[in-house]
């Protein structure tokens, strides 16, 4: 293609006057707020700078593509021949699950969530996310939960029963190794990386876009990251929900998924159905953001029907929650559900029908340039139009009935989820040069396309053909040998596309061309507006749209001046009272900070705990001091990153638009998403509750505490404690430091009060025989009212800490974490309102 | 006009699929792989031709050059919006036609039947369990192949003594959960005597791949004679009578898993 060549007129002047010359921006590199330099080992591990977070992101996503690509592979060889080759029964299902398990949560979304780290700050002109050392956090957590789940191989064997983990052959009786529990303790981890990283940037999203940004004018891909970190909140926390009961019966011995329940095993297809559906959503949505973006550039179209597409996306983020029972037509739902779940079905794929048609018009009169990004946007779009068109075939229920178990629905969930990988293999050329500030080898791309492309349809197009294989089964009807054996060629060639890209994006890292900061043009996204790669503050000046397209206001930096001179550029915010404070204040003294070792030290403790864990119903030595070990250095490094926030500073206001979040502060609003997934996470063990008890009997169900006394007794000890935490917050405000720290401890001493009136029923629970794993009652009592221990231990721990802190003046004059501790602690409060009629009296 | 609505409904009835559910399943399934294939060569093959038409070295890449997009503008809405809709309600209605037009199947598939029916059916009890798949008919006595007779209504009530399992008989076009501690009820009619081969569709554990059972359909006479017999012959072993009928059975895809059926995992417990 003569693309380079065409002139450069074209480019509407009249923007890009109001934007600095990008390309040879001089960053002073010397003082990065304590960040050592890019060449520094050190940097990688210390850093929360948005950019830096995407790059690890990218490249261990990366990583786990390549373990679960050689699974693939390993599946395809046993394949070659019926009855298979080189893999035992044993380790084809493990090869199969860890594959699944790999690539849909430690590749897919990761993949996904590098580049949003990178882009989505940058597009919406926030300097970093508004909790940069919690998205390291996230970062940690998530690589550590992939060797946690690397780990798990070497503990006589992984999880082996698939990765949609069906019960009851995911408890002990039918999975005994170490590793099965080591498997879906390292799923928990990541799952709390997911959660704090959906907190992050939805705190962000809405809270810090540039004036003028509203949401109506978001860049589609910071949209679709927007949707997807939305319905990861709710469906990870009903997978928490699901993983903590999971392991519990396999750790603690509770007996909800045991086979002689009845309800058991549906309940799991429940929860896990309830999240992995929104899931298939999760890992596509970012991708087809990406796809919107590249297609815009390379067509130079804007996208046609902009806010229908929006007005899809959101609607299908809402009903994903309403179509999982589709995944069970064949358990024993009945005609009236059937029909329901059919109907939702086909109404969650009608948006994205008008989502591909907006995408095949937007080429209408464009001036299409065929260079990678646009190969790969473009092929992507195709593979997912077939995957659409197959899962049509899905959606009507008769033919659903056969083609359950077989190849059909593995050809059709890898059109539509390796489409969306194509989509996202598109976005790494896409903004490659925007993070390494060198252009990629543009022939080795195409070649990586190519290869990519017909390796992709020589792999999965067979699965159609012989789409009466069993699925996850390595016998199949000697007929279909041929598909397979063109499918296991296809495999290869897709894996050895790969290393085409390794060795293109390796070289190029070295000696590629330099790339500017528009290497595209007929781009829009603010990313383009800044240096390739952009300085580690992202912008020259204050990004606004105000004046109707995007300038860079000259009030960068720590100058008192900063409000004055956005009131001269005449704008007016809503927020403009409490954040513009809130930047007088801070933004005089002092800049971000970018660098922290306690997010890494957390996930080191994190994974020490889970590992032991993972071993302690064995009671090997080794796994209990692990679990001690991990939990000492944990209540350390958490004790640390909290001292640390005094002195760390994150992103702070003014910001532009905070729709419809404009007059609650960041923090405010990130504790408030964190417990609308709580929320989701007990109303997730109350729903099993209820369930299993449903098809028990209600009524023959035995209530567990003879006596409702003592837990009328910890609902008044809890409320008063809460009044006690309002009480603090007043003394606080007033400037009390004895009326605080009193309050406080009247709260540590009522919640001390709660637990031990719970230990005592508790002990003489026991002391009668009545423990986790005696029966389904037992068990759903025990653990559900534990995991609301649990969250009163946690608050006990942060009071202990706050008492400390209060003790030495603390909150006096900034009451906030009192504040917003209150709001945790009145959660724990509402929560036990309804614990305690379901488990005490109903 | 009321017999014209009734002439309708009946002609619209006339166009949903019945019968066994090979012929349910066959006749819905070609249509939408028709309709599949046209369509995805429609799209597909537009979406080509504009990338192709409207390349930046082709004719046709100027057209547009009086609006073309600049860095740090804002969205705004775009144009085209009538084509948009045009071809969305286009794809609504194909898509939801053809799922109501196979819900009515569903209904049939779905549907109770009458009491005649339920007196001429045959009910078996299948209990799925880790590797194998034991059948226990009305007289009490199981066995670890599926007897049945050819053109008669079968009732599978399939449950699993240990883990989730799926019972598939693809050939019959017949499947569905087996769930412990619940009942899945599915039904078929074999036309064809011969033999067919039965799958677990659920990852159970080591045992699945090999987790299969032989189905055999006998003609009526037969299956009479070897269900008479079912108690005098030890559980899983009353199959020589079928041996003779195999020259008329199709060649579905249950067939070609015999030759491989004495893979490695065969060994595990086909008759425990």
């Amino acid at each position: 293609m003569s693309d380079d060549t065409t002139p450069r007129e074209t480019d509407g002047g009249h923007a890009t006057a109001d934007l600095p010359a990008t390309g040879d921006h001089v960053h002073e590199s010397s003082h990065e707020h304590g960040l050592p330099p890019m060449e520094s080992i050190r940097r990688w591990f210390v850093t929360t700078n948005h950019k830096d977070v995407g790059i690890l992101y990218v490249v261990t996503a990366l990583f786990f593509l390549v373990f679960g690509g050689v699974l693939a592979l390993l599946i395809r060889v046993q394949l070659l021949e019926p009855g298979g080759t080189i893999l035992t029964d044993a380790a084809y299902n493990q090869a199969v699950s860890s594959h699944g398990l790999l690539m849909v949560f430690w590749f897919l979304s990761p993949f996904a969530f590098g580049f949003a780290n990178y882009v989505v700050p940058l597009q919406i002109g926030a300097k970093d996310l508004a909790f940069p050392r919690l998205n390291a956090l996230s970062y940690w957590l998530y690589l550590f939960s992939g060797v946690l789940f690397g780990i798990s191989f070497f503990q006589g064997g992984t999880f082996s029963g698939g990765w949609t983990m069906y019960a009851p052959l995911n408890v002990p009786i039918y999975m005994p190794n170490i590793g099965a529990t080591t498997a879906i303790l390292a799923l928990l981890m990541f799952t709390a990386s997911v959660t704090v990283g959906s907190v992050n940037f939805l705190t962000t999203i809405h809270r810090m876009r540039a004036p003028g940004l509203t949401l109506r004018r978001m860049p589609l891909f910071t949209w679709t990251i927007l949707l997807t970190v939305w319905m990861m909140l709710f469906a990870f926390a009903a997978l928490l929900a699901a993983l903590i009961i999971l392991s519990s019966d396999r750790i603690l011995g509770t007996v909800y998924f045991a086979a002689t329940d009845a309800g058991g095993s549906v309940l799991w297809a429940h929860l896990f159905w309830f999240f992995g559906h929104p899931e298939v959503y999760i890992v596509f949505f970012p991708a087809l953001g990406a796809m919107a973006e590249i297609f815009q550039t390379f067509t130079g179209r804007r996208i046609v029907g902009r806010k229908w597409f929006i007005a899809a996306m959101v609607l299908v983020a809402l009903q994903s929650f309403l179509v999982w029972m589709h995944h069970m037509f064949l358990t024993s739902i009945n005609l009236p559900v059937k029909t329901l779940f059919m109907a939702t079905t086909i109404g969650i794929s009608l948006p994205f029908d008008l989502m591909v048609f907006a995408l095949i018009y937007t080429t209408i009169k464009g001036r299409i340039r065929f260079k990678t990004p646009f190969l790969f946007a473009f092929g992507a779009l195709a593979l997912f139009i077939l995957g659409g068109i197959t899962g049509v075939f899905l959606g009507a229920v008769v033919l659903d009935f056969e083609f359950r178990g077989t190849y059909w629905v593995v050809a059709h969930f890898h059109y539509v989820m390796v489409g969306g990988v194509t989509g996202l293999v598109g976005a790494i050329y896409y903004w490659y040069p925007k993070m390494t500030g060198r252009m990629y080898d543009e022939f080795l791309g195409k070649v990586h396309f190519g290869m990519y492309f017909v390796g992709f349809n020589l792999v999965y197009f067979p699965m159609f053909l012989a789409w009466e294989t069993p699925r996850r089964v390595f016998d199949y009807p000697a007929v279909f040998q041929p598909w397979h054996q063109l499918a296991t060629a296809g495999a290869f060639l897709l894996g050895a596309s790969f290393l085409v890209m390794f060795y293109n994006f390796y070289v190029s890292l070295v000696s590629g061309e330099e790339a500017a900061g528009d290497p595209w043009r007929y781009v829009t996204t603010a990313e383009w507006a800044v240096p390739s790669p952009p300085p580690l503050e992202n912008y020259p000046g204050r990004p606004s749209y105000d004046g109707g397209s995007l300038q860079f206001l000259e009030d960068m930096g720590p100058r008192p001046s900063g409000i004055a001179a956005a009131d001269g550029s005449g704008e007016t915010r809503s927020d403009g009272g409490v954040a513009a404070v809130d930047g007088a204040l801070t933004g005089e003294s002092h800049e971000e900070s970018h660098a922290s070792i306690w997010p890494f030290g957390i996930s080191v403790a994190g994974f020490l705990v889970l590992l032991g864990l993972s071993g302690l119903p064995s009671g090997a030595t080794l796994y209990v001091t692990l679990t001690v070990a991990g939990f000492g250095l944990g209540l350390y490094t958490l004790v640390g990153m909290a001292r640390e926030s005094q002195t760390f500073h994150g992103p702070s206001g003014p910001f532009g638009e905070s729709w419809p979040f404009a007059r609650v502060e960041n923090t405010k609003l990130g504790m408030w998403f964190f417990l609308a997934s709580d929320v989701v996470l007990f109303g997730a063990f109350i729903g099993a509750y209820v369930f299993i008890r449903v098809a028990f009997g209600w009524s023959a169900w035995e209530i567990v505490p003879h006596d409702p006394i003592p837990g009328l007794m910890n609902t008044y000890i809890l409320l008063t404690s809460s009044f006690a935490v309002v009480l603090a917050m007043v003394a606080a405000q007033k400037g009390s430091r004895n009326g605080l720290v009193v309050s406080l401890l009247v709260t540590l001493l009522l919640g001390v009060g709660f637990l031990g009136n719970k230990g005592i029923e508790w002990y003489e629970l026991y002391h009668e025989g009545q423990w986790l794993s005696t029966s389904v009652e037992t068990s759903t009592y025990f653990l559900t009212t534990g995991l609301h221990a649990a969250h009163v231990i946690v608050g006990l721990v942060i009071v202990c800490y706050m008492l400390v802190r209060a003790w030495g003046g603390a909150y006096l004059d900034d009451d906030r974490p009192v504040e917003y501790f209150g709001l945790y602690w009145h959660f724990v409060d509402i929560v036990w309102l309804f614990l305690f009629p379901l488990f005490y009296i109903l | 006009m009321n017999g014209d609505v009734i002439q309708l409904v009946v002609q619209v009835d006339d166009l949903i699929p019945r019968g066994t559910r090979m012929n349910v399943f066959e006749s819905i399934y070609w249509v939408f792989i028709a309709l599949g294939t046209l369509v995805g060569i429609i799209v597909i093959g537009y979406m080509t031709y504009s990338a192709y038409r409207y390349r930046s070295t082709g004719d046709h890449a100027a057209d547009g050059d009086d609006d073309r997009p600049y860095l740090g503008e804002l969205p705004t809405g775009g144009g085209k919006g009538r084509k948009l809709f045009l071809s969305f309600a286009l794809s609504a209605v194909v898509v939801i036609s053809l799922i109501v037009w196979t819900y009515g199947t569903l209904l049939y598939v779905e549907s109770p039947v009458s009491a005649q029916e339920a007196d001429e059916e045959l009910e078996i009890q299948v209990v799925g369990q880790q590797f194998a798949w034991e059948f226990i008919y009305p007289n009490g006595e199981s066995s670890f192949e599926l007897h049945v007779p050819a053109d008669q209504r079968v009732r599978l009530v399939v449950t699993s003594d240990d883990v989730f399992h799926n019972f598939g008989i693809p050939a019959l076009r017949a499947k569905t959960d087996a769930i412990p501690g619940q009942t899945t009820e599915t039904w078929f009619i074999a036309e064809q005597p011969g033999e067919y081969q039965a799958h677990c569709y659920e990852l159970c554990g080591a045992g699945h791949s090999g987790m299969n059972a032989k189905v055999v359909v006998m003609e009526p006479s037969a299956y009479e004679e070897w269900y008479a017999s079912m108690g005098e012959n030890a559980s899983g072993n009353g199959s020589g009578d079928a041996s003779g009928e195999n020259a008329t059975a199709t060649p579905t895809a249950g067939n070609g898993t015999n030759a491989s059926g004495t893979a490695s995992t065969n060994a595990s417990e086909n008759t425990s």
